[in-house]
């Protein structure tokens, strides 16, 4: 009996711990509104509509993906969106420049790729280098970078558009493996990567120790200048790889792409349970939080809402998800 | 000029305070006369700032009585506004100044001379702080930024808004700190000139010298109590000023300890530290605990920052085990062996919101080579470390932001530990840490120079360097003034040496 008491104790504190997991929690959250979008719509829960799902909340998730690093190191990286852009634009030049010098299909395929990821690697860089030798705020130098990056985006091409897309580059955004798509293989994948990177790495736990407190992870010996940095580089790559996705889904390069991604990730990462003052968060939080904001304009677009409202329930959720942050830190 | 010659401006009856049960103040007389400077001295934590702060209301007092004029003051709704509206002033080292305004806003930042109109009015701004200047003789332009005014001017300007807004008394915290020498005789021009006006001046400074130069009696506080007060004239012996701030007895008597002392270990030299210019040197040996002291501000923590790397020096080199060790970042210093307990623990020796395991992980990973990490060994060797040094907390999984003082400071004492530092740099390792929690922490340092390794122990408290440490040095304004043999000094000799009293008879006379 008294046994019993224990265990069932046990079970609740177990089960209370779970739900004071973020990712748990949230995890929770974005089943009840499966099942609601279910109720009130037939389409909603379909394994074709799930995958729907996750082929569109790739591009997002995939920024997210590297946010989180930013994140969880005590900072912010508002320069996502049009990182995002210009890496875009800078691959689809490459690729026709390779097409023009007769590199052939897939080696200028892969210039482009290659362009676009190394792209987005700079200009996190430089924010990177901004914030420990400049030493400005990461808010700052990012919100730099915002303007320089869509600017030279926009100047590269012109302001045109890029279209002329071989199948080759098209099909990592619009091919499937089996019933799965491309993008949610390339996700997944990205998302295990990190999860080892950050679990079972120096430079993961590395990071979570900068966030909680820099100048004393400093003097743990910790190489704090040379860190930051490559955190940025890892969230600009992680931009340009999202980048790539879509231009492959939508078969085009947009100058005036990605507008607005930086909120949506940085609000994936805020509702996947990271903290906004740096040092606690989860991947998975991120992943789960990129496919809630989705499911949010999934479901609402299915039950016909404008898409203005759409954008008032993310902002909505966003503030929620940090009260609730605040509130358990209260605790 | 003494007090009982005078109306008592203010006085302060059997005063006590305690904060969480220790006794910061205990029955503490204090009186002041119109026209008078009355300096109050005492070591780190002898209790001055305690007292000042209940006079300036920041403090409230447990027991007590204050008369000003004679006449009770209601201890019960005394508050900082109070005390100003009775003409209490404290200036601190432009503390209540605002930087990037001007003299003339600083002047008039407590009503804009708006004469209860809406707009600001700058003419009248101008000639009231031009009022407030000239009352005191005082030649500084109204119109310039406070941030470019030196230190001193600062300090006199505070003075010139108290006394305009009809000062009475003013205290004076450490005024001549951060000042040199001919401003500092400009400043106690001006507080001769305040005291004639029958102003009466509260002095706090750790300077000998200047209290025979400006003030009129002299009172000592020594662990909360007032252990004399004495009138400044020829007779005022230094060597008597000193033992009464140090006091004679030793709370704790030397801890017993089998000390085989080895060969040079470590070796510091020419160590020039950013903001003091002399260069530091000294050495230390196997398995000793050399102790250095000083009063608060007398450089220690900055040297140990820059011994470290934590603040790259401006030159020197450090050598342990015979080996250099690059002391421009704390990474390279880590890896030459050294290690630092920060003063401040909180902000920068611990990532609160991680948990033990990592906390105590972080240095030997940041070390080691690998790019991957354990899980697995992380937990053991911090559930090791755990158990070894008794740290109480759920689990090794627990964040260190819920563990208490002395459990935190276990912590980094584990992670220097599991990161196998040789010489290790503690900079004040038991501040507000309970009794208990302390003695852990002294059996930890014991049991780390046991291994053959050494430790620099740095701290104000006079009694835990005279117990603990093999080798004693003394800092005074980024100097080392002494190098004692704990088992043969004294406090009053140790006390003498941080306030750099110059005059040997007085040395041996404090001995």
């Amino acid at each position: 009996m008294e046994q019993g008491e224990e265990s069932a104790k046990s079970f609740g504190a177990l089960a209370f711990g779970l739900l004071r997991h973020q990712v748990v929690s949230i995890t929770a959250i974005m089943l009840v509104m499966w099942v609601i979008l279910w109720q009130m719509s037939p389409h909603f829960l379909t394994v074709r509509n799930i995958l729907e799902i996750t082929l569109q909340a790739s591009v997002t998730a995939v920024i997210a993906a590297g946010v989180s690093f930013v994140i969880y190191a005590g900072m912010i990286d508002l320069s996502v969106g049009s990182i995002f852009a210009m890496a875009a634009v800078g691959g689809g030049l490459a690729y026709h420049a390779a097409n023009n010098a007769q590199w052939g299909t897939f080696p200028g395929v892969a210039a482009s790729l290659l362009a676009t990821v190394a792209i987005g690697g700079i200009a996190g860089l430089v924010n990177g280098l901004s914030v420990v030798y400049l030493r400005i705020p990461a808010f700052v130098a990012t919100l730099g970078m915002m303007g320089i990056a869509r600017g030279i985006g926009f100047i590269i091409c012109d302001g045109v558009p890029i279209y002329g897309l071989p199948k080759a580059y098209t099909e990592i955004g619009q091919g499937k493996f089996g019933p799965i798509p491309y993008p949610t293989i390339i996700t997944i994948a990205l998302f295990l990567v990190f999860f080892v990177i950050l679990r079972n790495t120096r430079f993961g736990r590395f990071t979570y120790a900068i966030g909680s407190n820099a100048e004393a992870s400093r003097l743990s010996g910790i190489k704090v200048n040379f860190m930051i940095p490559v955190i940025f580089v890892i969230c600009g790559a992680c931009a340009a790889l999202a980048s790539i996705i879509e231009a492959a889904r939508l078969g085009t390069m947009q100058p005036n792409g990605g507008q607005g991604y930086e909120l949506q990730a940085i609000g994936a990462v805020y509702i996947g349970g990271a903290s906004i003052s740096g040092g606690e968060g989860h991947i998975l939080g991120s992943l789960i939080g990129a496919i809630l904001v989705t499911t949010i304009r999934n479901g609402l677009n299915i039950l016909g809402v404008s898409a203005f409202w759409q954008l008032v329930v993310n902002g909505l959720i966003i503030i929620f998800a940090v009260a609730a942050d605040q509130i358990r830190k209260r605790r | 000029m003494t007090g009982e010659t005078m109306a008592k401006l203010l006085e302060m009856i059997d005063i006590d305070k305690s904060f969480f049960g220790v006794r910061i103040l205990d029955k503490v007389n204090f009186d002041l006369g119109a026209g008078e400077v009355h300096a109050l001295l005492g070591a780190n934590g002898a209790g001055k700032s305690t007292l000042v702060k209940i006079l300036s209301g920041a403090y409230t007092l447990d027991a007590g009585r204050m008369l000003v004029d004679g006449r009770g003051v209601d201890m019960s709704r005394h508050s900082p506004e109070s005390a100003l509206a009775m003409g209490v002033a404290t200036i601190y080292q432009n503390f209540h100044l605002i930087p990037h305004l001007t003299v003339a806003e600083n002047v008039c930042l407590a009503d804009f001379s708006t004469g209860g109109k809406r707009w600001v009015n700058w003419k009248t701004m101008r000639r009231r702080a031009l009022d407030a200047l000239s009352a005191i003789g005082l030649d500084i332009d109204p119109g310039r930024v406070v941030r470019d005014l030196r230190v001193s001017q600062q300090q006199m300007l505070e003075i010139a808004i108290a006394l305009s807004q009809n000062a009475r008394i003013i205290i004076m915290d450490e005024p001549t700190a951060a000042i040199s020498q001919r401003e500092s005789e400009k400043l106690f021009g001006l507080v001769r000139a305040i005291r004639a006006r029958g102003v009466g001046v509260i002095y706090i400074s750790h300077r000998l010298e200047e209290i025979r130069q400006i003030t009129d009696r002299v009172t000592v506080l020594r662990d909360g109590r007032n252990v004399g007060t004495l009138p400044v004239d020829d007779n005022l012996s230094f060597a008597a000023v000193v033992e009464l701030i140090a006091g004679r007895e030793v709370k704790m008597g030397r801890r017993p300890r089998a000390t085989t002392l080895g060969s040079e270990f470590a070796r510091v030299e020419g160590l020039r530290v950013p903001g003091y210019g002399d260069p530091v040197a000294f050495s230390v040996r196997a398995g000793e605990i050399l102790g250095i002291t000083g009063l608060v501000g007398a450089g220690k923590s900055e040297f140990a920052r820059a011994l470290f790397g934590a603040d790259r020096p401006l030159s020197g080199s450090v050598r342990v085990e015979g080996t250099l060790v690059d002391v421009s970042n704390p990474s390279s210093a880590i890896a030459g062996g050294l290690g630092y307990l920060p003063e401040d623990r909180d902000t920068s020796g611990l990532c609160m919101g991680l948990s033990l395991k990592d906390n105590i992980s972080l240095t030997s990973l940041a070390k080691s080579k690998s790019a991957a990490l354990s899980v697995r060994r992380d937990v053991q060797l911090s559930g090791r470390f755990r158990k070894d040094l008794a740290i109480k907390s759920v689990d090794v999984n627990q964040q260190v932001r819920y563990l208490s003082g002395g459990n935190k400071q276990k912590v980094i004492f584990a992670k220097w530990l599991a990161a196998n530092c040789r010489f290790l740099i503690l900079d004040e390792p038991t501040i507000g840490i309970d009794v208990g929690a302390r003695e852990d922490i002294y059996r930890l340092i014991e049991d780390f120079v046991g291994t053959g390794r050494a430790v620099a122990l740095i701290s104000s408290d006079f009694d835990e360097v005279l117990s603990l440490s093999d080798r004693l040095l003394v800092m005074s304004r980024g100097r080392i003034t002494a190098d004692l043999d704990p088992g043969k000094t004294d406090k009053p000799e140790i006390m003498s040496y941080c306030l750099g009293v110059s005059d040997q008879s007085i040395r041996h006379a404090a001995v």
